[in-house]
């Protein structure tokens, strides 16, 4: 068969043009995908320095809450020992021998108990290194000193050991257990307070109950007062854990923290 | 007039932006494109020459394909560099092209264009443009590549042999029914086109090269 000039030059016109036309999408794909790369590197970037912020954020807010602790034991116990010790030493008759001996062996008492204070919150103090000998340690001693209080019960029990190896992991659950704590102290009202720590099919869990008053779960967060808790859930999705709050007026509440493992 | 022709118009372009935007590269690979385009320039006029000449320039392309192949080869090995690009697989490579053209030549007692080497060439070059893209999609390390020098040097590398597969899968048949249109065989007409396209890229990519190590050096 006899293929006319026409029909060769238009044959090779078309494959030619495929084949510049193929290599031309392929080359418009790689750019789209780039494009598309560099998205999401911004996208990563602005992930980084959101969760750098908020890291910063956080390690700010457990100093300060280190700072208000101190000051509340100064003013409230410390205060209140010294205050004792100087009305004791100011009414000490050396005359009355038996009742001076009495009311120093009182004012050494206070003294100890002072020293005492004094120490509790130097260890309060070095939070921050706490949390370098690791979470659980910083936590059975925030534990610790809220239990000298008085005021609460506090049962804390430990299946596991939390360890990260990204510190910065640990001060953002050690502030999640600080605001926690300080949600109790000041909203619910409760006397006893049950932590435990687990480790279930890899990832930490922290369960922190109390029998306070309790509150209505979707009330509290839809309202402007529930800040607090959308808070702890934000930060607990930062490091890609969950926060399960759950709540019955006159009950008391359990709140839940389910943090991974693995980075 | 007679040297001016498309082919090889847009090769002294390139050649000539080759010439400013790389001369002060600071890579001697990049640098060596000022010579390859030199050779390429060379041989079409050297071409043209002895077509009119002897009546035949099967020589001088059948050594050009042997310089297109070890300069191209050696620079997709020199931008896999980053990607840890072996150096045995370049070696392996080129022996076995060499053995091939060879061959060829052998066969054809030096008679004919070394077709069957220059489209293998052409299919290995496609494929190493490939990689390369896959290697730059793989990357998590985001590269500007509308700006990138190596990026366009491959894609006009891509368009050129890519492009040319037509050509290559009619070559037999061109030979015997070279078809003349506009004055000029359908082959030579694809040709022109492809050069023209692959001489853009490649002279954007200088650019693009010349202002990435001008952005670099501040």
């Amino acid at each position: 068969m006899q293929v006319s000039t026409t029909e060769i030059v238009f044959l090779l016109g078309l494959g030619s043009l495929i084949f510049l036309i193929a290599p031309l999408f392929l080359v418009m794909y790689v750019l789209l995908y780039n494009r598309n790369k560099k998205k999401h590197a911004e996208e990563k970037m602005a992930m980084q320095v959101s969760y750098e912020t908020e890291l910063l954020k956080t390690q700010m807010e457990v100093q300060e809450q280190t700072f208000k602790t101190i000051a509340y034991n100064l003013h409230d116990n410390i205060g209140q020992l010294l205050s004792l010790m100087t009305i004791t030493l100011s009414s000490v008759n050396v005359n009355d021998t038996a009742r001076t001996a009495e009311k120093i062996a009182t004012v050494e008492d206070l003294t100890k108990r002072s020293m005492k204070e004094v120490k509790a919150l130097s260890r309060l103090l070095q939070g921050d290194e706490l949390l370098g000998k690791g979470l659980t340690t910083a936590i059975e001693a925030e534990l610790d000193f809220l239990q000298r209080s008085d005021r609460y019960k506090i049962s804390f029990t430990r299946f596991a050991d939390i360890v990260f190896d990204d510190s910065s992991k640990a001060i953002i659950v050690f502030r999640l257990f600080q605001e926690i704590v300080n949600n109790i102290i000041q909203h619910a009202r409760a006397t006893e307070i049950f932590v435990t720590l687990e480790q279930v099919s890899g990832m930490y869990k922290i369960i922190m109950r109390d029998n306070g008053i309790g509150f209505n779960v979707d009330e509290k967060i839809s309202s402007k007062t529930g800040m607090g808790l959308l808070n702890i859930t934000k930060r607990a999705a930062l490091i890609k854990g969950t926060a399960y709050i759950s709540s019955i007026p006159d009950q008391g509440t359990v709140i839940i923290l389910n943090i991974p493992i693995a980075q | 007039m007679l040297y001016i022709t498309y082919n090889t118009a847009s090769a002294f372009i390139c050649f000539l932006m080759a010439l400013v935007f790389l001369f002060n590269d600071k890579d001697a690979a990049w640098r060596l494109m000022i010579l390859f385009l030199l050779a390429s320039l060379a041989t079409e006029v050297l071409g043209i020459f002895m077509r009119h000449a002897v009546h035949s320039n099967l020589g001088v392309y059948n050594i050009y394909v042997v310089i297109e192949c070890g300069f191209t080869s050696f620079f997709f090995y020199h931008l896999y560099g980053n990607y840890s690009g072996k150096l045995k697989w370049l070696l392996a490579w080129l022996a076995f092209f060499l053995v091939m053209y060879i061959a060829e030549l052998l066969y054809n007692n030096f008679a004919d264009f070394v077709f069957i080497s220059a489209t293998i060439m052409s299919v290995v070059f496609v494929l190493a443009s490939l990689l390369y893209y896959f290697l730059k999609m793989q990357d998590d390390h985001f590269e500007p590549l509308l700006s990138s020098g190596p990026f366009w040097w491959v894609s006009g590398a891509l368009f050129f042999y890519f492009g040319s597969t037509a050509c290559n899968l009619f070559f037999d048949y061109l030979k015997d029914h070279d078809t003349a249109i506009y004055s000029r065989s359908v082959r030579y007409v694809v040709f022109v086109a492809l050069n023209i396209v692959l001489y853009t890229c490649w002279s954007y990519s200088f650019i693009c090269r010349y202002r990435q190590q001008r952005s670099s050096s501040y």
